[in-house]
């Protein structure tokens, strides 16, 4: 007696599960956003520099809490010179408009530059839906770059204080909402630019070194301009450096306001005007992006 | 509106300005495999976009699938494939993970939009290649992931723009197979082309757009099977077409080719009759080979 085989063909399976609709759309939209900035499934070289600036957004505050350990064995009483919180956002805010430099592009151009959109266009989305779900895919990320050196120190330095980590935590707590409102602070003034530019540049290459033009050499023009004129209401174009206005809001928050030499302070405008300006720009950066993707999807 | 209509339009019109692409269109169309035809510029993909919710219209209203376009985009949305005519794949990213993506976008849960992705990427013949950058596709594999993206959420119906588009003759006859097969799916579909050839070997159903306007909408068989029958006469033509002519048939002649059409009875019983009662004989005869070339060359003439 012989075994027989048998080919079955399975055709075509009609799907009878869940949909999740406009939601599941947004969902993976959004989930989307955060794999694309950091290389995930992408090729190896697409992952290189986002993991990169996540090492040197981390590594400093490891050493910071490592530094501080040897300090409380070794020297009870000598103080840390790297300083706390509100000088880690420093180090962070460069590593995020670097971050969002790359990122922003990376989000944006393909889609448009490849035809993808008219995919998005045949799925419950809308362009609002859309622009919002990678515009959170950035922010979050910001979020983490921001918030989670931060937490580490927060910890690390609660549990090496002499008081106890839970004492430490507790006597600690006012920096939170100060650290929750810098790091806010500086997502809006750094990723609706960064969108902004996205959406008007056609390559990625150009639109990242765009951003570094408007964020960079706008704030050295601003320092030159205020510098170079002695027309009285020179000082205005102090605030065309962008990328001053979130740390001249930060030392605010943080109770700092004189302790950097940041020419948006030095031609003596008050943070609440640097805050004004963020919102301004990032009002208008977000509604422009949004007003063109309902144009183009 | 057609109740039983899938698609379906009243007075639907359309300009980019001053420019009008499409004016007064009113359709029903019933579930099944539908041409959508017309010359470049004749308003297809304007249709289309508008279908998808993506246009608005200047005039009139569309309803796809019992929902207005334009109101109801969102669940419109839910329900239809869309494969356009660009292009509209991510290159460095593997069909399966397009796929996969292309599933959870229509609202799939991850485990649905991964089994989902294999399954259709093998029906579409890409099973081999489902983990290769797209960026490395033939123009006819692009092609296949490009309809595997606009089925795999299982859609009711699934608009093809220009499917065959830039595929060579074996492509081209995968792609029409593949378009031929989606109706035993459940899956309806509107198929927009203009090479007409490509409709007659898919579609049941056709609409015709010339100049932004319907020229001609209908079954296939109805337009293509008209009541005409074509015969090569032996011996006296003038005899044959009186005789045709006087018993109330309609007759074209060229040559000793007659067409033969009659409104009140059976053209192929006038034609028999005619050559018994006049005596002459005749070389073939047969139903007129009417292609929708031919039907949309004849009504855009008109």
């Amino acid at each position: 007696m012989t075994e027989r085989g048998a080919v079955f063909d399975l055709g075509y399976t009609p799907h009878e599960g869940e949909r999740r609709g406009r939601r599941g759309a947004i969902g993976t939209t959004y989930r989307d956003g955060l794999y694309r900035v950091f290389g995930i499934h992408r090729r190896a070289r697409k992952k290189i520099f986002p993991w990169l600036l996540v090492v040197f957004a981390i590594l400093p505050a490891v050493v910071f809490v490592g530094f501080a350990f040897l300090l409380s064995t070794f020297a009870p009483e000598a103080d840390s010179p790297f300083g706390g919180h509100a000088e880690y956002f420093g180090i962070t805010a460069s590593v995020v408009l670097l971050f969002v430099a790359l990122a922003a592009p990376e989000l944006l151009i393909p889609d448009r530059r490849e035809g993808v959109l008219a995919v998005y266009s045949s799925r419950p989305l809308r362009p609002d839906d859309y622009v919002g779900a990678r515009a959170a895919s950035l922010l979050t990320v910001i979020a983490g770059f921001m918030l989670i050196p931060q937490a580490l120190m927060y910890i690390g330095f609660a549990a090496l204080s002499s008081d106890g980590f839970f004492q430490a935590l507790g006597s600690n707590a006012n920096e939170i909402p100060k650290v929750l409102g810098a790091a806010v602070v500086y997502a809006l003034a750094f990723a609706p630019v960064g969108l902004l530019i996205s959406t008007i540049a056609s390559r990625k290459a150009a639109a990242t070194g765009i951003y570094f033009g408007v964020m960079l050499i706008g704030t050295a023009l601003a320092a030159a301009l205020v510098e170079a004129s002695g027309v009285p209401g020179s000082r205005y174009a102090a605030l065309l450096g962008v990328a001053e206005h979130p740390t001249h809001v930060s030392d605010w928050i943080f109770g700092r306001v004189g302790s950097s030499d940041l020419v948006v302070a030095s031609t003596g405008f008050d943070p609440w005007v640097s805050l004004a300006v963020i919102l301004v720009v990032a009002a208008v950066s977000s509604a422009t992006v949004v007003w063109r993707y309902r144009r183009i999807m | 509106m057609d109740d039983a209509a899938i698609l379906s339009a009243r007075d639907l019109g359309h300009a980019y300005g001053s420019i009008v692409a499409l004016h007064g269109v009113e359709f029903d169309l019933p579930p099944g495999r539908i041409g959508l035809v017309g010359a470049n510029g004749a308003g297809k993909t304007t249709l289309i976009k508008i279908l998808l919710g993506i246009l608005r219209p200047t005039t009139g209203s569309a309803t796809v699938l019992g929902f207005d376009a334009t109101k109801d985009m969102l669940d419109v949305r839910s329900r239809i494939g869309y494969m356009p005519e660009g292009d509209c794949l991510p290159l460095d990213v593997t069909a399966s993970e397009f796929i996969v993506y292309a599933a959870g976008l229509a609202g799939l849960p991850p485990n649905a939009a991964r089994q989902r992705s294999s399954d259709v990427l093998t029906l579409v013949g890409l099973e081999e290649e489902r983990f290769r950058p797209l960026g490395g596709f033939s123009t006819g594999m692009k092609q296949r992931t490009k309809l595997a993206q606009a089925i795999v959420h299982d859609p009711e119906l699934v608009f093809l723009d220009e499917p065959t588009a830039g595929l060579d003759p074996e492509g081209r006859e995968e792609m029409l197979e593949l378009i031929s097969r989606l109706g035993g799916f459940g899956i309806n579909v509107l198929v927009s082309s203009h090479v007409l050839g490509d409709i007659e070997r898919t579609c049941d159903r056709v609409l015709m757009l010339d100049g932004g306007r319907v020229l001609r909408s209908g079954p296939l068989s109805h337009l293509v099977d008209a009541d005409v029958v074509s015969v090569d006469v032996i011996g006296d033509v003038p005899a044959v077409v009186e005789h045709l002519e006087a018993i109330g048939a309609g007759v074209e002649a060229s040559g000793s080719r007659l067409l033969v059409s009659s409104s009140s009875d059976d053209p192929f019983r006038l034609v028999r009759d005619a050559l018994s009662e006049t005596g002459n004989g005749m070389r073939s005869m047969g139903p007129k080979a009417t292609t929708l070339e031919d039907v949309f060359l004849e009504g855009s003439e008109t």
